[in-house]
């Protein structure tokens, strides 16, 4: 008798929580806000704006340009710096209650893309024409230009000048092939200076598989090439210097990046994105360094390009005003003003003169934008490259080919 | 535990009096504490159990009809996959298995010694040591880890120690390679042999299985010795309070040196209690989360992740939220797998007979029932 | 796993056994407690070594940190780093939320485990056995398993980001539960009988009665849900994306991941650290003697 109340009360709630979850399934979705002509959403909620930032540097510079346009157009909107971007995006968009405005990444958006989460609001930008072709073409997903890019950069090599002078190096002897590299950084390694270095992942060293001529996946991520010939020549390559002790990654010195180990002066060389001013200007204002085009590979020049949109999302209650902050953000006077802060290349074409004139010291950053190939872009090729930094940490003991392999399987995988 | 009132017979209902109003209160007391079991505990587990059966990519509800069922897809490509899913989770099960077979038979020794030292009659002073050895467990993982960031970072204090007796200490949060394959590779064993390095389960291959912890991960096994075995330390103490001096005093009239009081009078006594500290730690040492999050991240090459932490990176950094919920079913099996395996080894086994024998007393020379000499 | 109540009060000094044939401790026995005296003194030297570095450090400059990560005394005394901290981070709305929290949950705890173990220690209803039996199978079930889950009911029932959200997943708590039915069933029931015949209700009996008596037990579920939730960080990352809601670790943590850019910012880090952690020293230092008599469960007077 007893047995069978407990089991009646048992299945009872059972069945009430699961109809009451049903009922409930609307608390995850709590968008509101009136429709514009445009289809646009609008309301009068204010905007967040959430950023992956390299510093404070960024984040500042990010911050009052958000504040100006704040106070200029009467929606208030807030910055917050995200200690893990991805992450805070994911939770974002499963709770209902992702940011108005945020850094999204070429290896980012098929996934959002695909799951619904962001608006494609490309073709309603004032200055579409304007943005670097290239750079459009990152950002389209099945046919449609999702977001504005806010930026790009490109790797080069940046070169600790005290470093470099007191090893007798002049301008003349900056390499420009990979065997000058490799005697050059020789001539660099000392006693407690190593002479290259960087962080040991794809996103660096990945310039040299380009350089020879390969890459990960090809331009549009439709097909993996990590286990071309060309690729394993490059990582042989970057395993001899390691093994010379010529190079050494960056966390093997104790830094956590290669602006860090050049700041610091553990490193003379490193191989770095034109974000790293902004961190240098900041962490290691004495320091005094170059910027070099990197020496040209096998198959001539060649580096990796980064390049980050504003995306939108699809549940904000205010796109409307969204899209005007962003269009604000890209417009030129607002990217140079970011680029003298953290030193990111202006994403468009008008501002490219001015952008060389103001900074003829990176101008090889710029250049590099003619030579440059993206990172893998497909859906789910964001956690190989993980992997295959993983693999990365062990390369100076490891077998390239055995790696390479595996990254392939990986990605094939991805697009399947 | 029941009283004489509730053994009445089966339902009959008591109107009125004390008893419904017991009854009522009963409920009324509980409740708070029900709806919150079942709020956060019941049901998430429900939730969980279905959103590792669907395929929901995180936006909106999970229980909408766009979500579908997909069955046990989401398990298949964790265990079987043969893709980076399988691999990612073959490695987190590797190193969360070396920290366990490391941390909990240590943590343990650690704490019964110190117990052993700081339970001593003679001793003065036992309350300011026992004060130290349990403050780490105090502190939170959080701030522990900060801590071991440093002391453990190249330049830091450990391995400024460690130079003191001429050893180059390595980097310990940024050095992936098996202290095991370290050690082998120091007396020449440079790559292991064919069948152990080409045949792999779970997508890690066998060399690697028995490579050892990573040294990073080695660097939290410390952590986790430093901070636990506080804890553990207590609860030893106190069940070695509760032993009765008379048996250590037979035992030591019988004439049986330290050692053999520790492991043939005090040790069998404390086996409820090594029991409890044997659970406790294992529990806890497969759901290592906090130090990883706040570290390491799961580096370097992905040494030091657990499957707690794959499975909220699956669902939280990559999105695969059916993925992530089915690795931390997994888990929770795992965990349930490892508590009975050590209820089933560390039983009270029944004495055979043959040893019964030797304990009866000879019926021949019996006089009086008090048992005769073993 | 669970001493139960109800012994004889046990002296913490139990008498040493004395040799029956000497006055003094022998030359081997002194040679034993000294090897004793310097084997603990070397381990505790080896456990309270980290915690004060962390705090000389916190005042080191950053070159210094790097450069003598051992030595104690800084060659330069700088608050540099407690500067940075609370200029550069959020830290006091950390702290803030921290203290928000912890308040709540611990007062929560303290109420709602006490009511809960009363009613299964004393009062005699249908169900009581189920919701005993729920409690044990509750305590198996790992945390692990309930991050995600937890993060999708507090979507649901509409709590995520906000204060209630990272309050009442908190205020589970079957261990205390069981701490408070063991102790109150160690009461002796004359007690509540006399408060029945002087008229008091259920409530009346247990508030008034047999909750002030309960004060050691009390005063473990304190210090157990204080540290508790004052160390909590997984339900803290999933409840919450708002930086207005971060906890002090939460915060600490993204310090230590790097959120103030890429340097090795030691000393600030370790401040940060420190910081966080005297609350919880502060509470275990006051109630130390009661701390280290608590094992599992049992309360020794």
């Amino acid at each position: 008798m007893q047995r069978r109340n407990r089991w009646l009360a048992a299945s009872v709630l059972a069945l009430a929580s699961a109809v009451a979850l049903t009922a409930c399934g609307t608390g995850f979705n709590s968008g509101s806000g009136s429709s514009t002509g445009s289809g646009l959403t609008s309301s009068k909620k204010a905007l967040t704006v959430l950023i992956g930032s390299s510093g404070p540097a960024e984040t500042n510079a990010v911050t009052s340009a958000v504040a100006s346009w704040s106070k200029s157009s009467g929606t208030s909107a807030k910055v917050i710096a995200a200690s893990n971007l991805d992450q805070q995006m994911a939770q974002g968009f499963a709770s209902g209650s992702p940011a108005d405005v945020f850094y999204l990444g070429t290896g980012a958006l098929a996934g959002y893309a695909s799951a619904g989460d962001l608006l494609a609001y490309g073709d309603k930008l004032s200055n579409k024409s304007d943005f670097y072709p290239s750079l459009v073409k990152s950002f389209t997903y099945n046919g449609k230009f999702y977001c504005a890019p806010k930026d790009f950069s490109t790797l080069q090599l940046v070169i600790n000048k005290s470093l470099w002078s007191a090893a007798g190096l002049t301008t003349a002897d900056i390499p420009t092939t990979w065997d000058q590299l490799e005697s050059v950084a020789k001539k660099l390694t000392t006693g407690g200076v190593v002479g290259l270095s960087m962080n040991g992942q794809y996103e660096r060293m990945g310039a040299f598989m380009v350089e020879a001529g390969g890459n990960l996946m090809n331009a549009d991520s439709s097909k993996a090439t990590a286990d071309s010939a060309a690729n394993v020549t490059a990582l042989t390559f970057v395993k001899k210097l390691l093994n010379e002790g010529v190079m050494k990654y960056a966390a093997d010195v104790g830094e956590g990046d290669g602006g860090q180990a050049i700041g610091a002066g553990k490193a003379a060389m490193t191989v770095e994105g034109n974000w790293v001013t902004g961190e240098l200007s900041s962490d290691f204002p004495s320091v005094k360094y170059t910027v070099a085009p990197l020496p040209e590979g096998p198959a001539g020049k060649g580096t990796l390009v980064y390049t980050n949109c504003w995306g939108i999302s699809k549940d904000s209650p205010n796109q409307a005003a969204a899209l005007k902050l962003v269009e604000q953000l890209t417009a030129a006077k607002q990217q140079l003003a970011f680029s003298k802060a953290f030193g990111v290349l202006p994403s468009i074409q008008s501002a490219a003169a001015t952008w060389k004139k103001q900074n003829p010291t990176l101008i090889p950053f710029l250049d590099g934008a003619t030579y440059a190939q993206g990172t893998p872009a497909s859906k789910g090729s964001a956690a190989v490259v993980a992997d295959f930094d993983s693999k990365l940490a062990t390369l100076a003991t490891s077998d390239p080919k055995t790696m390479l392999a595996a990254v392939q399987k990986n990605l094939l995988a991805t697009i399947q | 535990m029941t009283t004489l009132a509730s053994r009445t017979a089966p339902g009959r209902r008591h109107h009125g009096g004390v008893n419904s109003g017991q009854s009522r209160s009963g409920w009324l007391f509980t409740a708070p504490t029900l709806i919150l079991l079942g709020l956060f505990l019941v049901i998430p587990i429900l939730m969980a159990l279905w959103v590792s059966l669907s395929d929901w990519n995180g936006n909106g509800s999970p229980f909408t009809s766009r979500v579908n069922f997909v069955g046990l897809e989401n398990f298949g490509s964790v265990l079987t996959g043969n893709g980076l899913a399988e691999q990612d989770f073959g490695e987190s099960l590797r190193n969360n298995a070396w920290y366990v077979l490391l941390v909990v038979p240590i943590q343990t020794v650690i704490a019964l010694f110190l117990a052993m030292l700081v339970n001593r009659q003679v001793l003065r002073g036992r309350g300011i040591f026992r004060t130290a050895f349990y403050f780490p467990s105090v502190t939170s993982s959080v701030a522990i880890t900060v801590l071991w960031l440093f002391l453990f970072s190249q330049s830091g204090a450990i391995n400024n120690v460690l130079s003191w007796v001429g050893i180059n200490g390595p980097n310990w949060f940024n050095e992936p390679s098996g202290i095991i394959q370290d050690g082998l590779a120091g007396l020449g064993v440079k790559s292991g042999p064919a069948f152990l390095t080409g045949n792999s389960f779970l997508g890690v291959s066998w060399w690697d299985w028995i490579g050892g912890p990573s040294v990073a991960m080695t660097a939290l096994i410390f952590m986790a010795i430093f901070t636990t075995s506080g804890t553990f330390m207590l609860l030893f103490i106190a069940a070695l309070q509760n032993l009765s001096g008379e048996v250590q005093e037979a035992a030591m009239v019988d004439g049986a040196s330290g050692w053999q009081r520790f492991r043939f009078v005090t040790l069998p006594q404390l086996r409820p209690t090594l029991f409890t500290v044997l659970t406790l730690g294992l529990i806890g040492g497969w759901q290592i989360f906090d130090q990883i999050y706040t570290g390491t991240q799961g580096g370097p090459a992905g040494t030091t992740t657990s499957p707690a932490y794959l499975s909220y990176s699956t669902a939280f950094q990559n999105q695969n939220w059916g993925q992530g919920a089915a690795i931390g079913f997994i888990v929770f099996v795992i965990i349930v797998l490892f508590t009975i395996l050590q209820r089933v080894v560390l039983r009270d086994r029944k004495v055979s007979r043959r040893r019964m024998r030797l304990y009866q007393p000879n019926p021949a020379t019996r006089d009086i029932p008090t048992g005769g000499d073993a | 796993m669970t001493a139960t109540l109800g012994l004889p009060p046990v002296a913490v000094e139990p008498k040493p056994p004395r040799p029956n044939f000497r006055e003094r401790l022998t030359p081997r026995q002194l040679w034993g407690n000294a090897i004793v005296y310097a084997v603990l003194i070397a381990i505790g030297i080896l456990y309270i070594y980290p915690f004060l570095i962390e705090i000389f450090t916190s005042f080191k400059t950053e070159a210094d940190a790097t450069a003598n990560p051992i030595s104690l005394v800084p060659p330069t005394w700088t608050t540099a780093a407690y500067q940075q901290l609370f200029v550069n981070s959020a830290f006091p709305l950390w702290f803030g939320n921290s203290v928000i929290v912890t308040v709540f949950v611990t007062a929560g705890r303290v109420f709602f485990d006490s009511i809960a173990g009363y009613a299964l220690a004393r009062l005699n209803f249908r169900g009581r056995g189920v919701i005993f039996a729920g409690l044990i199978a509750v305590m198996a079930v790992p945390s692990v398993v309930l991050l995600i889950p937890k993060f999708l009911v507090l979507n649901t029932i509409g709590l995520y980001n906000s204060y209630p959200g990272m309050i009442l997943p908190l205020l589970v708590d079957a261990a205390g539960v069981f701490i408070m039915k063991n102790f109150f069933e160690s009461i002796p029931r004359s007690v509540e009988e006399q408060a029945r015949i002087d008229g008091a209700g259920t409530f009346r009996t247990f508030w008034s009665v047999v909750l002030p008596m309960a004060r050691p037990a009390l005063v473990t579920i304190f210090i157990l849900s204080f540290q508790g939730s004052w160390n909590e960080l997984a339900q803290f990352i999933i409840s919450a994306n708002n930086p207005n809601l971060t906890t002090l670790t939460k915060g600490v943590a993204s310090l230590a991941s790097g959120q103030l850019g890429q340097a090795n910012r030691y000393p600030l880090k370790l401040g940060a650290a420190l910081i966080m952690t005297l609350p919880v020293a502060v509470l275990f230092f006051v109630f130390q003697r009661k701390i280290m008599n608590t094992s599992d469960g049992a309360v020794k007077e």
